[in-house]
């Protein structure tokens, strides 16, 4: 390096040299983050008689996943729509319907506000799911080579419509006939996530038709849906308690169970949507659209994008995932409840951010994400087992928010830089 | 501050003298220079012109001067006096004020306000007084003859009036040298000869104005010295009358370019590719197409011609359904009737539209080369993408290869790319979708000479294999070294069709302003 008679060029190498490793270093940031909240966790865990680490300990390794797992699948959701710069406020509040429905479904007999509602609007959403799977499948057969491609007959198209009204058409006649008794867990998996979508889809169509700030659509939503939750739970019912075995089916247990007696299940459907989600974002031009729209949604708009289509859509998954996580909400405490998951999404936006996700849209993962509620449930975690109050908990969340979003977005540098100058 | 203000007022033609003195300013990032060693005068009454391409050192001197950055080498000295300036604030203290490219005027905020904003003249120590506020606007205005009335809204403004409050706001601040950054680069002709006017008056009153433009034409037409810097360094500086815009172009460049009518190998081919009649559309209210007729021909360069708000913009836009379905008028393609409802439809009719503003609606600026490349074809990508890596990076690097895109790679972020370059790779995306018309909008925009002369080379070649162009330019030279024919639109009317042989300056200078 020092051989050559050019100082400039040698500064030039020297500076890309340390960019690069700078670089390297910067981009891999929020895994050092987590990894050195995990070892600070299993250096202060207290230690049982028998010389146990707890912290380490399997039973509280995986009761942090359990933990997790309801927010981090809201958070999930939470991503796509930062994906594209909106926001959704209105997730907490349909978690919160979710489990309401959730609840009225698994212990009411007969047709009540909960299957009145879900009946229907499963009804219409897996006819949608079902065009959209079918149109799926449809791409997916065509040639890779076609570039326009051929548009399919109309009689095929109209077989398609056929095909998804049956479907949904014995789909609602199957759940009508559960109503009777009360509803089993496979038929709460559909209906609940589907309902919640319904109102995913209000918020999109909101958005982008009426043209308004998602802030304030959500911010709409957030009130009306948890309004409409105490209204379908009947005046006066907080609570709605699920006994599985006793008022409810007992396979609902399984919802809860340890699956292998190692993994809660809670954490099987969040790594699961985890995985789902990564590969579409990832792989897929779904997530293509997400960060185009979040980057520049007028210059999408203008490359030919449906950019509403999309939009719709993702608040629409936002809220499923919210419907999904208020399933699994009444599984873990045994109830329904119309304020439950209150600030749920202020906790999703934080581990969005954290993650690494650009509030400005077109910039972030999924994967981000994941670290980012494991951040958090793992700090509640080693806080809680060094007993420290949940007050100062709350304060330490606070300086985490500020510090690891000074972190991505790279303004510590440049603060260190202009302190070292002066 | 009211002394300040009481001194702009009694002119500042007391200072004949003036003179800035930079010796031997550079600047490095880093440990790599961006510019080195440039002695330069800039002298009250003079029109300085500061020449160069993107990247060669021209933002970086002119915030030096103004005080944004500090000079890593050299001293800088006012009438002899060396001064240094820590911030903004310091150089405008020194009557060094800037005019930025972009406008940094508060639209809802009338013209009075705008051009007292920071300097409001206060009434007992704590409110704005409104009526001296608009009393020294109307003043300032006045003495340069500009009508504008001080109570309109800046938003209702013409981007042409704008830059006039811009203008008569360094005015108030005592300007002893004013910087104006490519301050047409908005403008039609019209508008640019009135700032033009202005900026000669500014001059002759004895302020140094340090000006910066890429429109050699305007360049000469105004300039009495022009100096050029390439690779952070001086090249030359020279009067204006001793030197030849083909010097100053072999200067910034390092070889020589011949400015001159594009070649073509063919002619336009016989058949329309579009037909437009009738055409007519509103917006807010307002009506910016008059039943607009013409028709494209296969292989044709047509420009259209007029000043700002003639319905250029609104034109292609109309063309492309950017604008939502055609409310009056009927659009042929290829001979056949279409109703395009959006962008997405006329991408499905093999449409694309370059817009004016390639920063905000042409570009994700933060995403890279690949991805901004891939953009108008992810609608067309079978499998939902999965598997689409390798083609995506196959289309980047035969886009960067065939526009010569300059960049480190597929994955050099858009945002960090030269102007030039920039718009390469909003040619690339549309090119890489194979369209069979293309609406350009201002395609050469704020991007220095190289880039320009290689763009009309593509022009050029995609014309002659057969792709049709409706080419929207408010520079005149512009639609007349490139285009087959040009169409002239004034407040949304098409007021003429002009020949090869009928093409001037003054022909269409002529059109662009019958108006009703």
């Amino acid at each position: 390096m020092t051989a050559k008679n050019d100082p400039v060029k040698d500064a030039k190498d020297a500076g890309a040299w340390m960019a690069a490793g700078l670089r390297l270093v910067m981009r891999s940031k929020l895994y050092w983050g987590l990894g050195l909240l995990l070892v600070f966790g299993a250096l202060s865990s207290p230690v049982t008689s028998k010389g146990v680490n707890i912290f380490l300990s399997l039973g509280n390794l995986t009761d942090v996943l359990r933990q997790v797992s309801v927010t981090g699948i809201v958070a999930v959701g939470m991503t796509l729509v930062i994906l594209i710069a909106g926001i959704d406020l209105s997730v907490g509040s349909i978690l919160a319907l979710g489990t309401v429905i959730c609840a009225m479904l698994l212990t009411q007999e007969g047709w009540t506000a909960a299957s009145y509602i879900g009946v229907p609007a499963t009804g219409a959403m897996a006819f949608v799911c079902a065009m959209g799977i079918l149109g799926i499948v449809r791409q997916l057969l065509r040639p890779h080579t076609s570039a326009n491609g051929s548009q399919g007959s109309k009689a095929v198209s109209a077989l398609v419509v056929l095909v998804c009204a049956a479907a949904s058409v014995g789909l609602m006649v199957w759940l009508a006939s559960q109503v009777p008794t009360k509803f089993g867990v496979i038929a709460v998996l559909i209906m609940v996530p589907c309902v919640c979508a319904v109102f995913g889809v209000l918020n999109g169509v909101l958005i982008v038709h009426g043209r308004l700030q998602p802030f304030i659509v959500t911010l709409a939503m957030m009130v009306g849906a948890l309004g409409l939750a105490r209204l379908i739970a009947g005046q006066d019912t907080a609570v709605y308690p699920v006994y599985t075995g006793t008022n409810a089916t007992a396979s609902f247990e399984l919802l809860r169970n340890l699956v292998w007696g190692v993994i809660p299940m809670p954490g099987i459907f969040f790594l699961s949507v985890l995985v789902v989600f990564y590969a579409l974002t990832r792989f897929t031009t779904y997530g293509a659209y997400l960060l185009a729209i979040g980057g520049n949604e007028q210059a999408s708009r203008l490359a030919g994008i449906n950019v509403n289509r999309i939009k719709i859509v993702t608040y629409a998954i936002a809220s499923a995932l919210a419907g999904l996580a208020g399933i699994l909400y009444v599984a873990q405490f045994r109830q329904g409840k119309p304020d439950a998951g209150m600030g749920l999404e202020l906790d999703a936006i934080a581990a969005v951010v954290i993650g690494g996700t650009s509030l400005m849209g077109g910039k972030g993962t999924v994967v981000g994400t994941m670290v980012g509620v494991l951040i958090f449930g793992f700090l509640s975690n080693i806080l809680q087992l060094n007993n420290i109050d949940s007050n100062s908990q709350l304060v330490l969340k606070g300086v985490i928010i500020v510090a690891a979003v000074l972190l991505q977005e790279g303004q510590l540098s440049t603060i260190f830089s202009k302190l070292r100058r002066s | 501050m009211v002394t300040v203000l009481s001194s702009a007022i009694t002119s500042n033609a007391s200072e004949p003298d003036f003179v800035f003195d930079l010796h031997g300013i550079g600047r490095s990032y880093s440990g790599i220079p961006v510019l080195a060693d440039v002695t330069l005068a800039i002298r009250g009454g003079e029109i300085h012109t500061l020449m160069g391409e993107n990247g060669a050192g021209k933002s970086t001197l002119v915030k030096i001067v103004s005080g944004v950055i500090k000079p890593s080498f050299g001293t800088m000295a006012i009438n002899g006096l060396p001064v240094s300036f820590q911030t903004p604030r310091d150089a405008e203290e020194h009557g060094i004020i800037i005019m930025h490219q972009e406008l940094s005027l508060i639209p809802e905020m009338t013209v009075a306000q705008n051009v007292v904003l920071g300097r409001e003249p206060l009434k007992g120590g704590l409110f704005i007084d409104r009526r001296k506020s608009r009393a020294l606007a109307m003043d300032v205005l006045l003495r340069f003859g500009f009508s504008l009335d001080v109570d309109t809204k800046v938003r209702e403004l013409r981007v042409g009036e704008q830059q006039l409050v811009e203008i008569a706001r360094a005015l108030l601040m005592d300007a002893r040298l004013l910087i104006m950054d490519e301050p047409t680069s908005a403008l039609s002709q019209t508008e640019a000869d009135i700032l033009m006017e202005v900026v000669r008056d500014l001059a002759a009153q004895g302020v140094a104005i340090l000006y910066i433009s890429h429109r050699m034409d305007e360049v000469f037409e105004i300039s009495d010295q022009i100096s050029v810097l390439r690779d952070g360094h001086l090249i030359g500086s020279a009067m204006a009358s001793e030197t030849s815009s083909a010097d100053v172009v072999e200067m910034m460049v390092g070889r020589r370019i011949e400015v001159q009518k594009i070649r073509r190998k063919t002619q336009p081919m016989a058949g329309l590719a579009l037909e437009v009649s009738g055409l007519t559309a509103e917006a807010q209210g307002r009506s910016v197409l008059k039943n607009v007729s013409f028709g494209l021909r296969r292989g044709e360069v047509l420009g259209v011609g007029g000043l700002l708000g003639a319905g250029r913009t609104e034109l292609l836009e109309t063309i492309f359904g950017a604008r939502g379905p055609v409310q009056s008028g009927q659009v042929q393609i290829d001979g056949k009737p279409v109703a395009v409802q959006n962008p997405a439809d006329g991408v499905a009719h093999g449409l694309a539209l370059i817009t004016e503003d390639r920063k905000s609606t042409g570009l994700i600026l933060k995403h890279t080369i690949s991805d901004n490349i891939i953009l108008p074809q992810l609608p067309r990508i079978d499998r939902f993408g999965v598997g689409m890596g390798p083609y995506q990076t196959a289309q980047a690097l035969q886009a960067i290869a065939r526009l010569r895109i300059a960049a480190r790679g597929t994955d050099h972020v858009v945002g960090n790319l030269s102007g030039g370059n920039q718009q390469k790779v909003v040619l690339g995306k549309w090119l890489g979708l194979a369209p069979r018309i293309l609406l350009l909008d201002e395609p050469t925009r704020g991007i220095d000479v190289g880039a320009k002369d290689e763009i009309y080379d593509l022009i050029g070649q995609l014309a002659d294999s057969g792709i049709s162009i409706l080419l929207a330019s408010s520079e005149i030279p512009e639609l007349l070294s490139i285009c087959d024919r040009v169409m002239v639109l004034c407040e949304g009317r098409v007021t003429g069709f002009l020949e090869p042989d009928e093409m001037t300056l003054d022909a269409i200078k002529q059109l662009a302003m019958q108006f009703e």
